[in-house]
């Protein structure tokens, strides 16, 4: 479904990314995973267009534009300091917001707009919080409006970017139970970058390491059974793979 | 591109600072004068002539109420011969800045001395502000209004130079420090002193058998309150809408529309500005009473152009005395 | 004298009329950009530009143009490179306001200490007042105002997007610079004309106050624009009629009635928890 071919990102002569080539199939969950600086968020931003990047990224057997892309796409940031206290919007201001990349100019926000952002918002159970501000919602809560603003125009590819830093266990393993269900019921592919493996590994079919370059690329069975991923990661392997 | 104006910038500055050093290289000899006020720039040029070299501190377009000196100001004040101020109320930073030169030569003049000072309730009594007789409401309204709208707090009114008879005894402070500091030159300063103040005299009468015979009695001013010394000199009445007796302030809303009343209720057909500022408030009047606009220089300082030009304070006054004629119609 | 016998008093007066329509515009288009600039650190914006327009003016004066025309494209010019600034230094809204604000004013005083003078004072051609607005700069108000909120209304959802969450707004497709831009030129447009008009305490007020007021009754984001226009129109109406009858300065008591807004609004949004 996408292609990622040689894809690689250079900052400042320093190479963030070098030549990641990988698959992708319909309906996959891949956790995208490595070592803090390894080039994961890189590779999201890249995959969004948010940085320039060499190399091709091919969906759907076809080269994409820049508005294909966006219209298949849901991206759940890492949360950020931009959900300061006091920012007056509703939740559903924001998660409407999710369809304006369907838009061109002037955007214009239609009644099937507001009926699309009411129903992933009690798909995703919170139908509850569509008139409170944002500002005032849980962590938790947020998190679930984020997600809901990447879902509402229907992706079929979901990529979040480290989405459970901020949250406590009980709400991270709610989130995960969601995305799960996503992936499972709706057939929405799901890139989550995660530094947690053995986290990502209980959900994930399958995991892609980075470290500037891809050093693994299989399931999560492969992974714990890899003699490459023992080399490299010495005793800690089993530690990870044990709790799975 | 932050660069290159900064490196304007500084060569700017460092050719100011060039001509400024050339310029006074030159005059070595004469007595180094330095005037705050056009007036009394004017009136130290007419008396020294060329024997002394004046400089006026306020730059052309400059307003002269809201002026503060610069380091090269107070350079130029701690170099000079004589330095002649316009009495504390007009600059009230000269005291202080005075304690900070060290130059012990320097001959401090304070030009108001001699001079009667007015304060505003002087002002009220005589021919300064009118009472609103032509409001309508009750007396609640009216007393309401001569607190609010008129009420200042205590302070003189400084702008002394607009009475041609107090100019007359600053000629003759000016000249008295002219002669102490270079007494060698006394007849020489006496003797122009003596022939300025006939003309001002002159000009006086001729202001007096004008304002004698007029239609209107009242001048109807957009800017601030400066020519109280001169309405009462001549019997004539004064109305503007600042408080106070500087154009910082701005007028309440009231203010001005007590001014459209008194011009209506006058009957003149004149409004007046003030020299240098925008004469925004006096279009305003203008604009709701059909009145024509013009010019009643203060005299506080003057354009660039004008300063070009070589302009004097006896024809600014003498323009002055043109523009009432028209606007009270005068004979 | 009751109070409608007092308002019909003052209104019968053309400079309240001009005072109130322009005021009115004015309030319309500062406070719609307000709220936006408000929230990304931008709220010292209007005092930043009115020191750059202080040295624009004394350029044009210097070159014996309207010192309009000079004004607006250099005060856009300026506002460009604060944006720059915030883009590419990574300087934050209100430091980049505050180098180009102190650049500007110096300059402006080396221009007008080394020009040898002008023909008018600087000061009083640069700041405006609302009780002296012209026939012709009424007309310029409406004109401009209208536009500039219709321009907001048009771009709505994009600067929505932005101020929220620059980085997801480009994902969407929506080309963040450009509307950065248009937001920073149509904030130099209206601040250096109401700064002539009005002056720049009100032109700097009507952006920060009603945006700030209208932020403490959070509900959604289009109520909070709204909300913000509402005060500030208020606030002008209702401080031009107390300004005359209390024999007040109209602009700082429009400023004043902007902060019992606040005040207001703070208890309000407090209560509700």
């Amino acid at each position: 479904m996408v292609e990622v071919k040689s894809l690689s990102v250079k900052y400042n002569d320093i190479e963030a990314l070098s030549k990641i080539s990988f698959k992708i199939n319909a309906g996959d969950y891949i956790g995208i995973v490595g070592p803090n600086g390894s080039g994961k968020t890189t590779l999201v931003k890249a995959l969004l267009g948010l940085i320039p990047f060499t190399g091709k990224i091919i969906f759907q057997s076809e080269n994409f534009s820049e508005s294909d892309l966006r219209r298949h796409i849901g991206y759940l940031p890492q949360k950020m300091s931009f959900l300061d206290q006091r920012f007056p919007a509703t939740a559903k201001e924001i998660v409407v917001s999710g369809m304006y990349c369907r838009k061109k100019f002037p955007r214009r926000l239609t009644d099937k707009d507001y009926i699309a952002a009411e129903a992933i918002m009690k798909t995703l159970g919170i139908a509850n919080l569509k008139s409170r501000s944002i500002g005032r919602l849980s962590g938790g809560q947020q998190q679930r409006v984020l997600l809901a603003r990447a879902l509402v125009h229907s992706p079929s590819v979901l990529i979040l970017d480290e989405p459970t830093v901020a949250l406590d266990p009980q709400s991270r393993e709610t989130f995960y139970d969601t995305v799960q269900k996503l992936n499972k019921e709706k057939q929405v592919t799901v890139l989550l970058v995660s530094h947690d493996i053995a986290s990502v590994g209980k959900y994930a079919s399958k995991l892609l390491y980075l470290d500037r370059e891809i050093i693994f690329y299989g399931t999560f069975d492969e992974f714990c059974k890899s003699p490459k991923m023992s080399e490299y990661f010495g005793t800690s392997q089993h530690l990870i793979c044990h709790r799975h | 591109m932050f660069r290159k104006a900064a490196i304007i910038s500084l060569f700017i500055f460092f050719l100011a600072a060039a001509s400024l050093m050339a310029k006074s290289a030159q005059d070595k000899k004469k007595l180094e004068v330095v005037t705050t006020l056009f007036s009394t720039y004017d009136f130290a040029k007419q008396i020294g002539k060329d024997k002394v070299n004046v400089t006026l501190l306020l730059p052309p377009g400059v307003e002269s109420h809201t002026f503060e000196p610069r380091p090269a100001d107070i350079v130029r004040i701690s170099k000079a011969d004589v330095f002649i101020y316009t009495g504390k109320y007009m600059e009230p930073w000269v005291e202080d800045m005075l304690k900070g030169v060290p130059n012990k030569n320097l001959l401090v003049v304070d030009a108001s001395k001699g001079v009667e000072l007015m304060s505003e309730e002087d002002h009220d009594e005589d021919a300064g502000h009118e009472e609103d007789e032509h409001h309508e409401g009750d007396t609640d309204e009216h007393h309401r209004h001569h607190e609010g709208a008129h009420h200042h707090h205590g302070g003189k009114d400084p702008h002394i130079w607009l009475d041609l008879g107090n100019d007359q005894i600053m000629v003759q402070t000016i000249a008295d420090a002219f002669i102490k500091k270079d007494p060698s030159e006394k007849d020489f300063y006496l003797k122009n002193a003596d022939e300025y103040n006939a003309r001002l005299r002159q000009l006086d009468a001729k202001f007096k058998e004008t304002f004698s015979g007029c239609h209107h009695k009242t001048i109807i001013y957009g800017g601030h309150f400066a020519f109280g010394y001169f309405a009462k000199r001549y019997g004539l009445k004064y109305v503007s809408p600042y408080e106070g007796f500087s154009p910082n302030a701005e007028p309440t809303p009231k203010a001005i529309a007590e001014l459209i009343e008194k011009l209506k209720a006058s009957g003149t057909k004149y409004v007046y500005y003030e020299e240098l500022l925008s004469p925004k408030v006096a279009r305003v009047i203008a604009s709701e009473t059909g009145a024509k606009l013009e010019l009643l220089h203060g005299a506080h300082n003057v354009s660039k152009d004008e300063l070009g030009r070589g302009i004097t304070f006896i024809e600014i006054m003498e323009n002055n005395l043109k523009k009432l004629e028209i606007g009270l119609e005068c004979k | 004298m009751d109070i409608f016998q007092q308002i019909h008093e003052a209104i019968k007066y053309l400079f309240v009329q001009r005072a109130i329509i322009a005021g009115c515009f004015m309030a319309l288009g500062c406070s719609s950009l307000g709220v936006f600039l408000v929230l990304r650190r931008f709220s010292l914006i209007g005092d930043g530009l009115a020191h750059v327009s202080f040295a624009t003016v004394a350029i044009g004066l210097l070159l014996r143009a309207q010192p309009m025309v000079v004004s607006i494209p250099l005060v856009a010019l300026a506002s460009f490179f604060i944006l720059k600034l915030n883009e590419k230094a990574a300087v934050y809204g209100d430091a980049a306001i505050g180098l180009v604000s102190s650049f500007g004013i110096a300059i402006g005083i080396i221009i007008a200490s080394t020009a040898g003078g002008f023909n008018v004072d600087l000061f009083s051609y640069l700041f405006g007042n609302i009780l002296s607005v012209s026939n012709f700069e009424v007309w310029m108000t409406v004109v401009i105002s209208l536009a500039v909120v219709l321009i907001v209304w048009l771009f709505y959802h994009d600067l929505f997007a932005i101020t929220f969450d620059e980085e997801y707004a480009q994902v969407s497709g929506i080309k963040v610079r450009l509307v950065n831009r248009i937001l920073i030129l149509l904030t130099s447009l209206i601040v250096v004309l109401g700064i002539k008009i009005v002056g720049t305490m009100l032109v700097s007020s009507l952006i920060i106050l009603p945006a700030i007021s209208a932020l403490q009754v959070v509900r959604s984001f289009r109520s909070t624009i709204i909300l913000a226009g509402v005060f500030a129109v208020v606030s002008v109406v209702a401080g031009i009629f107390i300004s005359y009858f209390l024999n007040l300065p109209s602009g700082a008591t429009i400023v004043m009635i902007n902060f019992i807004f606040f005040v207001g609004s703070f208890l309000y949004g407090r209560n509700r928890g």
